[in-house]
């Protein structure tokens, strides 16, 4: 019968063992090994005692009775072993035993703790950083449902380049024509629109959109509804939907919001719909949507509405592909205008949003993966290094019996140490370099973007840490107990040990070295381009010039002529600031975008550019910018609204049209192409002169073909042009007067963009400067790295040559044979590196042709100047190396046998 | 005795069986044990020593049976094992795990 009773004495009493005396045995034997051991100890004992006395009682003397005992045992440190073992707390014992004997060999060398955690912290720190960009930009989904059914619809170009907008012709036709996609929307976005309540004036980015827009994209409106088709003719209802951000901002989430009327951009629109909290336009940022009108203005004859579409389910993109090539054809059939395109392309969403984006990301996660490795073989390498001291120890382990795995889980738990330091110390490393990069990254994220250290980040760098404490230690693991065997067959001869072995370190340094090489030339050559591109003649003197622009919608009903005024008050006003030297307006200021339109010359169809650059100017424009004259005039007093229509054409349009004849007098027609209008009414202009080229939208490309057309002749037409050009005297700082002078001539106007040429140049070239800061980064650290692996390779050729070294030493070397001897074998591989690598250089710069600039991908003083770097960090990374052999003390390293 | 003793290694679970078995019979420390085996099976079984205190210290793991340090007859200190609740039901699932394979194995070897 069992009873309860907690009465120990009872023989036969079975107590229950509880849960909670399991866990405390099990921690116990975890956190008292010493005193588990000793427990253990003294019972085995106990038991060798008890049979020591049964022998003697049997008639044994006392030692030969103990004798017998301890044969009849057997082996007591293997009973203890597998007694230890059946605590079951063993793996996790040996595991802690690992770690501890890891951190104090870290502390004893805290010289080579710092350079292991170091390297292993720039290298996983940069892959952290690297995959946080690529997880938010390219991993993640769209927030939308089903995004991989959203295609947006591309214009091929006979070049075969794309451009995702196209005109409003083409949308309507493809939006009525094919059944192929479950519906079809078309947008244009980024518009910077006033918002008036009462006296407040507030500035908020508004994107005009068709009437299944929402749908497309999978959201509805929270309150509302969405637009209808009515609402996007030109002249239909005057209705807007607000995104939920702005209706709580600015509306105070008023619950009476639909139906309300709002003042955008100085019209009355009714609140229709307010967008669910959450909902983001990925492409670009927006506050509120307009209806996007479809017409057939000027705009809406360019290729300027962007077009999604969702596909039908189950329907994969390339069948819709094949359906819309045919609607496509159609369209051609039946189109007046062609313009370059040559056919439609659909591309996934989100593959359109980061395409320019996705391949270069790509590269640098694969580089910074590469690169990593090469930090864990510089860290094997390393150890190794130290390889010599612990030989003795793994032989010894060895010889007592230890398994091979338990010694490879050793020198794993060591490693795993190291990567966890490195990886921990490489998160600040990898928020720096992620905050030095996002800062000039030239492109602009998708908008939902945020682009941060996340959990999923933090994940990737642990699972990396680990990945790269296996791949090194058991690397060095490996090294080791090959000398191991190598070293016991050598015993006598410890003779030209060094060069046959450490095959693979010596490779990897050579590898290393190249790979520098390649980095610096690659670096090297973007800076250059860099200098180039920033230094090139832009067409135009960008020095003390600032420019503004000032976007602004006059009341309705305002005569034009108030307008014209207002802005001629601007402009004296600004004039007679001090230090200003002159003024001019342009509708587009240089390198800050682009306008065009078709346009032909008279009575020469075949002389037509589809997109032609129109500028509308003041007359002192080019004299503010210095773009010389070269044919001809300028704009002058008497061109005004009743004398003749004037143009001025800058050589690109005059190359192309005349060829070398002088186009003073003929004439051109902006609005018409190939014989076909595009205007209601366009107008022949006579050319009276020819200037510069100036670069257009881009820094790069070359300047497009432009005509001018004076200000003071449009003066009927429409609104005068919003954008600045002020020449000023050096030095001098007028931002805050000339935005003052805006708003005080006219209250509702604002500065939208205030910024010095030089900025715009640099904002410009802002993609180069980003390639070359990467690429320079890149160098960086690979040199660093190269330098560690040199010193790794080196240091241990000299543990390995020490008794050699005594000898020479013993047989009269002197101390600078023993350093040339050192540092020689450095400087061959480096220079085996820098000829491996600059054959590499040359081959692959034909893939940075791309990102250069007027710069060949074969420059000789950069080579030079790099292979003159190299040799350089070689030789100072084998200083230390060469100092500890010119120390060896031939009598130590001659009996240390 | 005629026979000679059997020293081989018992399978881990018959040591299971014959150290719940013993330890029925009250608190004993690891010698006591090995001893009482000896005795009980007419010096027919041996068991080793290097597969007795692992053993011991495997069911003591499992919660089978329970230790604590006492005084043994001459006063000196040493760890008594005694069965556990759980030990004892464990006892008779090996029991009759044993009586199942003595009677499979006697039907084999019955059989021509």
């Amino acid at each position: 019968m069992v009873s309860n009773k907690t009465n120990s004495n009872d023989p036969l009493f079975t107590p229950d063992f509880s849960l909670k005396q399991k866990i405390r045995l099990w921690l116990g034997a975890l956190f008292h090994v010493k005193q588990f051991d000793r427990q253990l100890d003294s019972e085995l004992r106990f038991h060798v005692e008890k049979q020591t006395e049964a022998g003697i009682r049997a008639g044994m003397s006392g030692p030969d009775a103990r004798r017998a005992a301890l044969r009849e045992f057997g082996n007591v440190d293997l009973t203890k072993e597998e007694c230890r073992d059946e605590r079951g707390t063993r793996f996790l014992e040996q595991f802690w035993q690992d770690a501890r004997f890891g951190l104090r060999m870290l502390r004893k060398n805290p010289g080579f703790a710092a350079v292991v955690v170091l390297t292993l912290a720039l290298g996983i720190g940069a892959n952290t950083a690297i995959f946080s960009v690529v997880n938010s930009v390219l991993l993640r989904p769209l927030p939308y449902p089903q995004p991989y059914q959203l295609v947006e619809l591309e214009l091929k170009l006979q070049r075969g380049d794309l451009i995702d907008s196209m005109t409003v012709p083409q949308f309507q036709f493809f939006r009525d024509h094919s059944s192929v996609f479950q519906s079809v929307a078309g947008f244009r976005g980024g518009f910077d629109i006033s918002l008036k309540q009462g006296q407040t004036i507030d500035w908020v980015t508004s994107a005009q959109v068709t009437d299944n827009f929402f749908r497309v994209l999978g959201a509805s409106p929270a309150m509302g509804r969405e637009f209808v088709r009515d609402e996007t003719r030109p002249g239909g209802p005057a209705t807007t939907i607000l995104t939920d951000e702005i209706w709580r901002k600015t509306f105070g989430a008023d619950p009476e919001i639909i139906g309300r009327q709002i003042n955008l951009d100085d019209k009355s629109y009714t609140v229709v719909g307010v967008m669910p909290r959450g909902f983001k336009l990925v492409d670009g940022p927006a506050d509120v949507f307009i209806p996007l009108h479809l017409g057939n203005s000027m705009s809406d004859q360019g290729t300027n509405t962007d077009v999604l579409a969702r596909l039908k389910n189950n329907e994969s993109i390339h069948e819709a592909q094949a359906d819309m090539a045919v609607v496509y054809d159609q369209f051609h059939r039946q189109d007046v205008t062609q313009g370059n395109d040559a056919g439609v392309q659909l591309v996934g969403y989100q593959d359109s949003l980061v395409s320019d984006v996705k391949p270069s990301l790509l590269l640098l996660f694969g580089a910074v993966g590469f690169l990593l490795l090469v930090a864990c073989a510089n860290v094997a390498s390393l150890l190794l290094a130290r390889a010599s001291a612990r030989q003795a120890e793994i032989s010894i382990r060895l010889a007592l019996g230890a398994r091979r795995g338990r010694l490879v889980r050793q020198f794993i738990t060591e490693s795993l140490l190291m990567a966890l330091l490195g990886g921990a110390a490489g998160l600040p490393a990898a928020t720096w370099l992620l905050k030095t990069l996002t800062a000039s990254i030239p492109f602009i994220l998708p908008a939902s973007v945020s682009v941060n250290l996340d959990g999923t980040v933090l994940a990737f760098t642990f699972l990396v840490a680990i990945a790269t404490s296996v791949v090194f230690g058991l690397a060095s693991f490996r090294q080791t107990t090959k000398l191991d065997l190598n070293s016991s067959l050598k015993e006598s001869s410890k003779g030209s040990a060094g060069i046959a072995r450490n095959h693979t370190g010596r490779i990897l340094v050579i590898v290393e070295v190249a790979l520098s090489v390649t980095m610096l030339i690659g670096a090297g050559l973007l800076m250059e381009s860099l200098y180039r591109l920033r230094h090139q003649d832009i067409g135009f003197d960008p020095q003390n010039v600032i420019t503004m622009t000032t976007p602004y919608t006059p009341p309705k009903n305002t005569p034009l002529a108030a307008v014209w005024n207002s802005q001629q008050m601007i402009m004296n006003r600004i004039k007679a600031l001090p230090g200003v030297v002159s003024v001019a307006v342009v509708n587009v200021p240089p390198l800050v975008g682009g306008g065009n339109m078709p346009a032909q010359r008279q009575g020469h169809n075949e002389n037509s550019i589809g997109g032609m650059e129109i500028r509308e100017i003041s007359q002192e424009f080019f004299k503010t910018l210095r773009i010389p004259v070269l044919q001809g005039r300028g704009f002058v007093e008497s061109d005004t609204e009743s004398s003749v229509p004037v143009a001025v054409i800058n050589q690109n349009v005059a190359r192309k049209w005349w060829n070398g004849a002088s186009p003073i007098g003929d004439h051109l027609i902006v609005g018409m192409f190939n014989g076909k209008r595009y205007t209601d009414n366009p107008r022949p202009l006579e050319v009276v002169g020819v200037v510069a080229d100036v670069k257009g939208k881009t820094i790069r490309g070359d300047a497009p073909p432009t005509v001018y057309l004076p200000a003071s002749q449009l003066m009927t037409d429409g609104n005068p042009p919003r954008g600045w050009v002020i020449r000023t005297e050096n030095g001098v700082n007028i931002s805050s007067e000339l935005r003052t002078i805006v708003t005080e001539v006219i209250p509702a106007q604002r500065v939208m963009l205030l910024l010095s040429m030089q900025q715009v140049i640099g904002i410009s070239v802002a993609s180069t400067n980003f390639d070359s800061l990467l690429m320079g980064l890149f160098a960086a650290l690979a040199l660093l790295l190269t330098a560690v692996g040199i010193y790794g390779v080196l240091s241990f050729t000299v543990a390995q040559r020490t008794h050699e070294i005594g000898i020479r030493v013993a047989l009269g070397a002197r101390r600078i044979d023993v350093l040339r001897l050192v540092v020689g074998q450095g400087m061959v591989l480096a220079w085996m590196g820098i000829g491996i690598g600059i054959l590499a250089a040359l081959g692959l710069t034909r893939f940075l042709e791309t990102m250069l600039f007027n710069v060949q991908p074969i420059d000789a003083p950069t080579y030079a100047a790099v292979a003159v770097a190299l040799t350089g960090v070689a030789l100072l990374a084998s200083y230390l190396p060469a100092r500890r052999a010119m120390r060896v003390d031939p009598i130590t390293a001659l009996r240390n046998e | 005795m005629t026979t000679n003793p059997i020293k081989s290694d018992l399978l881990q679970g018959t040591l299971d069986l014959l150290i719940l078995k013993t330890l029925a019979a009250g608190p004993m420390h690891g010698y006591g044990v090995s001893l009482r085996i000896q005795e009980i099976s007419s010096d027919a079984l041996q068991v080793r020593q290097g597969s007795l205190y692992p053993a011991l210290h495997r069911l003591e793991r499992r919660g089978w049976i329970m230790s604590e340090w006492g005084d043994s007859e001459n006063n000196r200190k040493a760890k008594f094992y005694r069965l556990t609740r759980a030990g004892k039901r464990q006892l008779g699932i090996e029991e009759s795990n044993w009586e199942r394979l003595k009677a499979a194995i006697g039907q084999v070897l019955s059989a021509v």
